[in-house]
């Protein structure tokens, strides 16, 4: 078994509240094993604050298999870190080396506040999804599962848009703090399944109507969030978001 | 709001216009270069085409108008985009470090933006409203045998280059014209686009300056 | 403690259209006047309450994590049951039924079972038209695979993301209520207290998580969507807030819990590499298909699996159980597993590892094949751990995965206090003493879609709806008794006094106690000294947990304190219902109860019955039975020799 630990410096950001100024701290942690994950190692940092009777760290982690969209951070300048298609949760110290130096910092954008140090609020991609990213079917109305066919192809590709879990590098890794590969996610997955198809036009316009609200950037077709996207989300989802948004704005016959 | 409104100023709505306006702009470009290379069949070429475009007469005037309306449109959204892009992200990030998507182009698309609107600015100085009781060769001709404009027209150019290596694909992917079997194609459209504009002004800058006497 | 079931009368296969024909219900003008208050946003929470809200009423809807999308149910893999019988083999209602209270080794209601076989096929109909992009078949129609060994092909799956899938699903349903107006989102909110009135459930003190502020809900109705507590053992494939600080605070106010010892392990997972990893990530079980499980013949062998010859090699599995091999069922695999180790012949640094090894499998079909099958595993494996699995045998190590155990409710899934219903994992109701595979989130759809929508109007027909008065004493009560908690986990500063520890200190000791006392295998001896031991902990906890900052901000640690304290309480009841329950049965053995070659052997004669706790003052719990009886199946015993 071989490099079996590892001496780290964190320059980590530690902000009390929402509306107080914010800055790095350093700590420089010991013989941590390679195998231990980011979260992990901050267990670490913060059992060591916690004995020195100061505060630990606050940072959003849950189900620790890159699923659930809860930990989130940037990571010497990357969202959720160095490691493609890799969730926070994902990352393990042996993908660092010996004395390195780590920067982490929370996800920056207006439209996700700071709550404390790496804790963002993120409930906007709640409220975009509020404003149309459903189906509109109430339990129990629904048809046999095999009624309307979805070509395999299309199946796959809304799957593959539906992975999204909402985790927000997109947002943090976008020079302009768009939300363009979330919304873009969810439209796609509606707009290619045939369930989906009655409310396309409805959806298309008034999830881009509360994305704008939230105070997103705008999309400059820089593909940083599909380079950071822990799921791997492709940008064309993108461009049919634009696509169903053109068409729906120029050709929908009804208003939203 | 009308649907016409809300579209526009929606944040798509405004990629719409900056892709659309692109296009168009582009479209002036080629038209311009492809103009313009007359100039390397020499000054009696040169000056019959300059002479034939300005004797259409209305049509010039309302393409010159149009032109300026579709500049100002693409320049004022850009920059408000810009600004607003700026506002989305109050607080910038101590460390900042490509993930792999962004380009040179992509990355320093506003600047570009504006030192094309200031190279615009001083390109029509030079020409459109320079005094044309001389002809429009001396004219071309006694500008860029000074080293320095070549310089600054060659830096034009550049921001130029950057500006269409991510506006062109860009511009497709904003109105949603995106395809795997059609990728590939709009990456090497952007090339050639960007390769024979780029290439036809760069050469007459260059020619222009080693052969002081071309046009004379 | 009453403990009526209140299955409805007639033959099996109408119970339920009957019992729904026969309840009351709420009119559409009237259901506006109600408020429901449902805590957990997991596949239950999320279900029942977009449905309730769709249904008229008014629904608040409180969860811990930022999003009500991050529920753990989000981790769910493989997939869905239904018999829906699309692949023509065989497969019916009764034949589910039958499997998964099989599976659930009969200690679970026939009633309640066959019910959840029923409503399965409304799930799959409601979840595709979400659109739930769900796996296709070239045709355009549903696909299926065969799951847990199950004889038909009857499992619906999203790739390996199936729960996320299904949640996503409830989760768009409950915004769309949520823009309806219907529905209010409350985020980051722990559950504190349960505020009973009157003998019933009329709402709830939530911890603001962002402000540490308390605050009162109230309404006519509480449902408890909270998930298992699997935690309990530190160590879990469980996400870190996963907890059981809601149902014990039910329990704490009388309502009942049920078969608090049925966990169950799965055999599959990654081994921890290190203290401070409180998460295992378990991988599909499918591998076993293919992977032959082994370990080192000779205890302390610390050689590279490659240079170890064949015959010094120990496949347990075949060895011990020729005719299914490395296909025995979850815990007969895991407790093997768990022995060898014991042994000392476990591998990896931490030597509670064993070697599941593709190498024959790769040899004969070519490791082209095998990545097709499990790249995505291979893929995660790798991730992990850093190692290819096409190259070097695979370790892994039995997990906590689920707990079967959960608040008793009866069949309108009401608990022991009126008003108080309770869903999906956090309730005891379908699974018996071990659940089927793909049929987790079957259960938390089919209550939180179905059930609960149908049968809770007949509660409600009964009470009126005025709201409770949350400035009242019952509320005054809770919130006083919420604050003394925290401040007794905040009395304690760092270096005041030597000896103080986290709280993750205490919940690592409670876990290998119980993992090691009340894990796989079990014994009297074990659990009584487990019985010792625990209210010795606990005591050290409350006078030596040291926890940072203090309770009006965003404290993590607080948060997990407050989790640990009551698993510190819940571990005893659930070890004491071990203790109980001498018979070896679904996931667990009991080792004085075994057959003559060491198989496990249920006792159906003493202990066919559902064991319910009840809370009768500080550290003090009574058992009561609701006995079993099976009209329509007949118990069999498993036999894997």
């Amino acid at each position: 078994m071989t490099a079996p630990t590892i001496t780290i410096t964190i320059k980590i950001w530690r902000q009390a509240g929402p509306d107080v100024q914010g800055s790095f701290e350093e700590h420089t942690l010991r013989d941590l094993d390679v195998d231990m994950s980011l979260p992990e190692m901050l267990e670490v940092l913060n059992e060591q604050l916690t004995r020195q009777g100061k505060i630990p760290v606050a940072f959003d982690h849950d189900c620790l298999e890159g699923i659930c969209g809860m930990c989130g951070a940037v990571v010497d300048g990357v969202a959720q870190g160095p490691e493609e298609k890799t969730t926070l949760c994902q990352l393990y110290l042996r993908h660092f080396h010996d004395n390195q130096t780590i920067t982490i910092e929370p996800f920056r954008a207006r439209a996700f506040p700071i709550i404390k140090d790496l804790v963002i609020d993120r409930s906007a991609f709640d409220r975009i999804i509020q404003a149309g990213g459903f189906v509109s079917v109430n339990t129990g109305a629904a048809p046999d599962g095999n009624v309307l066919p979805v070509a395999r192809h299309l199946a796959e590709q809304a799957m593959d848009a539906a992975a999204c879990s909402g985790c927000g590098a997109c947002v943090a890794a976008c020079p302009n703090a768009a939300a363009m590969l979330f919304v873009g996610a969810k439209i796609s997955q509606l707009a290619l399944l045939p369930q989906g198809r009655p409310e396309r036009e409805r959806r298309a316009l008034s999830m881009v109507r509360a994305m704008d609200r939230e105070g997103f950037g705008s999309c400059g077709n820089e593909r940083e969030c599909e380079a950071v996207c822990p799921k791997g989300i492709s940008i064309r989802n993108i461009a049919r978001l634009n696509r169903e948004f053109l068409r729906a704005s120029l050709a929908a016959d009804e208003t939203v | 709001m009308s649907w016409f409104t809300q579209t526009v100023t929606s944040s798509l709505g405004k990629k719409y216009i900056m892709a659309l306006t692109g296009l168009l702009l582009g479209g002036f470009l080629l038209v311009h270069a492809a103009g313009n290379a007359t100039i390397l069949l020499g000054r009696t070429d040169f000056l019959s085409y300059a002479r034939r475009l300005h004797s259409l007469g209305l049509p010039v005037t309302i393409a010159e108008i149009t032109l300026l309306l579709l500049f100002c449109i693409h320049a004022v959204t850009g920059l408000v985009l810009f600004y607003r892009n700026h506002q989305a992200r109050p607080s910038p990030y101590a460390v900042s470090r490509r993930a792999g998507g962004r380009t040179w182009g992509s990355a320093t698309m506003a600047w570009t933006g504006i030192a094309i609107l200031c190279f615009i600015v001083l390109h029509l100085t030079n020409f459109y409203f320079a005094d044309h009781r001389r002809s429009l060769a001396d004219i071309v001709g006694g500008i860029l045998d000074n080293p320095l404009y070549s310089a600054l027209y060659c830096a034009g150019l550049l921001a130029l280059t950057l500006h269409i290596s991510h506006g062109f694909w860009s511009m497709f992917q904003s109105l949603g014209l995106n395809h795997p079997k059609y990728d590939g194609l709009i990456g090497t459209c952007r090339w050639i686009l960007c390769g024979s504009i780029v290439g036809v002004f760069l050469t007459i800058v260059i020619l222009l300056l080693i052969k002081r006497n071309y046009l004379a | 403690m009453q403990l009526d079931a209140r299955i409805p009368a007639g033959p099996l296969t109408d119970k339920w259209d009957n019992h729904r024909a026969a309840v009351r219900i709420i009119s559409p003008a009237n259901k506006r006047k109600y408020e429901i208050l449902v805590v957990g946003t997991g596949l239950a929470g999320a279900a029942a309450a977009a449905t309730l809200a769709e249904l008229g009423y008014n629904v608040k809807v409180f969860c811990l994590q930022d999003s009500p999308r991050r529920a753990h149910s989000v981790a769910a893999q493989g997939g869905i049951n239904a018999a829906k019988n699309y692949r023509n083999d065989g497969d019916s209602i009764f034949r589910l039924f039958y499997d998964t209270i099989k599976g659930g080794d009969f200690r679970a209601r026939e009633a309640n079972v066959y019910r959840l076989a029923q409503v399965a096929n409304n799930i799959i109909d409601q979840c595709v038209a979400q659109g739930v992009p769900f796996a296709r078949e070239y045709g355009g129609t549903l696909a299926n695979r065969s799951f847990g060994g199950a004889q038909v092909s009857r499992t619906f799956y999203a790739r390996g993301q199936t729960g996320q899938q299904l949640l996503l699903g409830a989760y768009s349903a409950m915004m769309r209520q949520v823009a309806a107006g219907r529905i209010t989102i409350y985020p980051r909110r722990e559950m504190m207290d349960l505020v009973v009135i009157d003998g019933q459930a009329r709402g709830l003190v939530c911890r603001n998580l962002v402000t540490g502020e308390f605050e009162r809900y109230g309404g006519q109705a509480v449902v408890l969507a909270s998930g298992g507590y699997g935690n309990v053992y530190y160590l879990s494939t469980n996400a870190v807030s996963s907890n059981v600080t809601a149902a014990w605070r039910a329990y704490k106010h009388g309502a009942g819990f049920a078969n608090p010892c049925y966990v169950q392990i799965h055999p599959t997972c990654i081994p921890v590499h290190g203290d401070y990893q409180c998460k295992l990530t378990l991988m599909s079980e499918s591998l076993r298909n293919d992977g032959r499980i082994w370990v080192p013949g000779q205890a302390g062998d610390r050689r590279q699996p490659a240079a170890i010859p064949e015959e010094e090699r120990d496949y347990y599995l075949e060895r011990k159980y020729p005719g299914f091999g490395n296909l025995v069922p979850r815990d007969v695999a895991s407790r093997n597993t768990k022995e060898v180790c014991d042994q000392g012949r476990g591998v990896g640094k931490s030597g509670r590892a064993v070697y599941l090894d593709l190498r024959d499998a790769i040899e004969r079909d070519g490791l082209e094949v095998m990545l097709q099958k499990y790249g995505n595993l291979f893929h995660m494996y790798e991730k992990i751990t850093a190692r290819d699995p096409g190259r070097e045998p695979m370790m892994i190590y039995p997990a906590v995965h689920y707990a079967m155990g959960g608040l008793w409710v009866d069949y309108n899934l009401m608990s022991t206090i009126p008003g108080l219903f309770v869903l999906g994992e956090a309730n005891f109701s379908d699974h018996g003493a071990n659940r089927l595979g793909a049929s987790a989130m079957m259960q938390g759809l089919a209550d939180g879609y179905f059930i609960l929508p149908a049968t809770i109007g007949d509660y409600l027909a009964g009470t009126g709806h005025e709201p409770p008065d949350t400035g009242g004493k019952a509320y005054d009560l809770a919130v006083r008794r919420s604050e003394q908690r925290i401040a007794g986990l905040l009395k304690n500063t760092a270096g005041k006094k030597p000896g103080l520890q986290t709280a993750t200190h205490y919940h690592r000791r409670l876990g290998s106690l119980l993992w090691n006392e009340c894990g796989i295998a079990r014994n009297r001896k074990g659990l009584q000294r487990a019985l010792d031991a625990i209210p010795e902990l606990r005591e050290e906890f409350r006078h030596n947990v040291v926890v940072p900052g203090s309770g009006r901000e965003l404290n993590q640690a607080l948060e997990k304190a407050g989790r640990v304290a009551d698993f510190m309480e819940f571990a005893e009841i659930m070890v004491r219902d071990a203790l109980a329950r001498e018979e070896s049965c679904g996931c667990h053995l009991r080792e004085e109860s075994q057959t003559a070659t060491h198989e496990a052997r249920r006792d159906d004669e003493h202990f066919s019955h559902v064991a319910v706790w009840e809370y009768t003052g500080e550290g003090r719990a009574v058992m009561h039975k609701e006995p079993l009886s099976f009209e329509y199946v007949t118990p069999v015993q498993r036999s894997y020799t």
